[in-house]
């Protein structure tokens, strides 16, 4: 099966940004795409919001063989999104795809404080997709996108599609390697300001998960909760058995949400991509980390003063 | 801090008696106020399970139970005189066995509680100190299995027993080991017990399993006698507190082992999202009635 459009003759993942401030722009570079994935005979999908979705939807025509998912769902934490997005490839591919073509964005509230780690995710999926043949335009609405988010678009994007049908490489994209090597520290959630509620050196796994359940007020879903139990309990176990002495864990909670940190004095883990995919079967390890990117709202790793940290948050 | 509180009560099962559980947070506690079925005390100080003892021979007494008491070395006669207790030598308990024979076992004792029942007793409880019959390998790998097996028959029969270990003897890994497989311990420093359902199909799962826990539950599950399920085989985790991907794994890898299904039965909505990440084949998790 041969690949089409801008894509012809690439191997593996073709990924670009969109980055329009019209309605205009948009449908100039997503109708063409779509349809052309459909002539072609491509799995063709929009995963975009609901406004945006409707434009494109209005667009089309009527029996254009484009299938619309709710990009809300697909979107609900990075390492989900990469899970959910590997197994509908495969299956593309298990049937017969010569290429899958996908525009999908990421709604507004993800520019905030949980940015970092779309930014990461943005930046993985250019390894995590890329044996599949895989086309696909991330859009990004530049009236409501900050500059520090446009910026990261451009770094993890390795090309831009542009309304009037060209694909120009973008000359500040860096490999995912280094992006996602590089762990700053992120901006410390204002609950970080209080005092903690629980700040325990070296827990046990029991101590460890009964202080989450103990910080629940009644307040977060109790699956919520439940999820954020089984990170906490994998980013312990997990400063225990590859972190250095001593492992602290530190928690606070507020109205809506409920941080941990977990720190050790280790360097932290070496693959850049921990966390967001699985680095073994489990057997020998390598699945920790990744459950508990799975189970939280929000998971910042990084390095700082001597320490490695694993920052969890459960609720907004 | 909360304090554990002993209450006595008719227990729920054929009216012989049993201690409440005591909680902490929510949290059933692996301590000396747990009273049930089937118990496992691991001891360093000979004194605080004598102690114990007397207590657990005193309960039965009280409810008209034929009482046995099989000391060893170390552990002290109970002092506790009149009624129905026999301090029963070691060799007499076990008929002479080094390596315990299961079914051997369970009928020996299945005996004894039928005749104390033909003698009008309520019940048949026993205190023994298995610590001899344990010291190798090959003897705990025969005595866990018959642990599992005489659980089920205390399970739907008026007997109930106190399995005492020497920790100083045979050492920490030995005594999780075998207390895991307990409905309930004392002091052996394992985090969960797997105890028999009512059939060779259903294993009764509680505590929490994590990293802790990764090869003692491997361990626990060769023991039981799930193997002999013809089908699906049933874990009730009703009283789970939390198991870790990796503990699901190895309850994968069991299954497979035993071309079998894992039916994981658990009121924590968290285990059934963690299976679903982990694509278990040979697991299946459901909500506990």
């Amino acid at each position: 099966m041969t690949r089409t459009g801008a894509a012809a003759g690439h191997l593996g993942y073709y990924h670009e940004a969109v980055c329009y401030d019209s309605d205009d722009d948009l449908l100039a570079v997503a109708v063409p795409f779509l349809l052309g994935g459909a002539e072609a005979g491509e799995p063709t999908i929009v995963a975009l919001g609901e406004r945006s979705a409707g434009v494109v939807r209005s667009a089309l025509p009527g029996d254009a063989p484009v299938v619309f998912m709710s990009g809300g769902a697909m979107y609900a934490r990075p390492a989900g999104a990469i899970r959910a997005y590997r197994k509908l490839l495969a299956e593309h591919v298990t049937a017969g795809a010569g290429q899958i073509r996908i525009i999908g964005e990421l709604t507004t509230e993800m520019f905030g404080p949980a940015w970092d780690s779309w930014a990461r995710y943005e930046s993985a999926i250019n390894h995590a997709y890329d044996e599949f043949p895989l086309w696909s335009m991330c859009a990004y609405d530049t009236r409501t996108m900050p500059p520090a988010v446009h910026e990261d678009v451009l770094r993890t994007h390795p090309r831009t599609a542009m309304p009037d049908g060209r694909h120009v490489p973008n000359e500040t994209y860096v490999d995912p390697v280094s992006f996602l090597s590089d762990r700053r520290r992120p901006v410390p959630d204002p609950l970080q300001r209080g005092v903690p509620r629980a700040d325990i050196d070296s827990p046990t796994l029991s101590d460890a998960r009964q202080a989450v359940r103990d910080a629940d007020g009644g307040r977060l879903a109790p699956d919520d909760v439940d999820d954020l139990v089984v990170a906490v309990s994998e980013a312990v176990a997990n400063g225990h058995r590859h972190g250095r002495a001593p492992v602290r864990m530190r928690l606070w909670s507020g109205d809506d949400r409920i941080v941990v940190t977990v720190s050790d004095a280790g360097p932290g883990p070496k693959d850049p991509f921990a966390g967001l995919l699985p680095t073994g079967d489990g057997l020998d390890g390598g699945l920790g980390l990744w459950i508990a990117h799975q189970s939280c709202d929000h998971v910042v790793m990084y390095r700082d003063a001597g320490a490695f940290t694993i920052r969890l948050t459960a609720g907004r | 801090m909360c304090h554990p509180s002993v209450l006595a009560r008719r227990g729920r099962r054929r009216g012989w008696l049993l201690l409440r559980n005591d909680e902490c947070h929510g949290v059933r506690r692996m301590s000396p106020a747990i009273k049930a079925g089937h118990e496992c005390w691991a001891y360093s100080d000979e004194r605080l399970f004598d102690a114990y003892a007397r207590k657990f021979i005193e309960v039965g007494l009280a409810a008209g139970e034929l009482v046995w008491y099989v000391p060893s070395a170390r552990t002290a006669d109970p002092s506790v005189r009149g009624g129905a207790i026999r301090v029963i030598p070691f060799e007499e308990a076990y008929a002479g066995a080094t390596v315990v024979d299961p079914a051997t076992q369970v009928a020996l004792y299945t005996a004894v509680t039928e005749d104390a029942l033909a003698a009008g007793y309520t019940g048949f409880r026993v205190v023994a100190d298995a610590t001899p019959l344990v010291r190798t390998g090959e003897q705990r790998e025969a005595f866990t299995r018959y642990e599992y097996v005489i659980g089920r028959y205390m399970r739907d029969n008026p007997m109930s027993a106190v399995c005492a270990f020497d920790r100083a003897e045979l050492g920490e890994r030995a005594v999780a080991e075998l207390a895991c497989l307990h409905e309930t311990s004392h002091d052996a420093g394992v985090p969960f017990q797997l105890h028999p359902g009512p059939s060779s199909a259903e294993a009764v799962l509680d505590g929490e399993l994590d990293m802790s826990a990764e090869e003692l539950f491997a361990m626990a599950l060769s023991r039981t006698d799930l193997d002999r399920a013809p089908g699906e085989v049933v874990v009730d985790a009703a009283g789970l507190r939390f198991i870790d991907h990796r503990s699901l794994l190895t309850l994968q890898r069991y299954a497979e082992s035993q071309r079998t299904t894992a039916v994981l039965r658990t009121r924590l909505g968290a285990v059934s999202r963690l299976a679903g990440l982990l694509d278990l084949p040979r697991v299946r998790v459901e909500a506990a009635r």
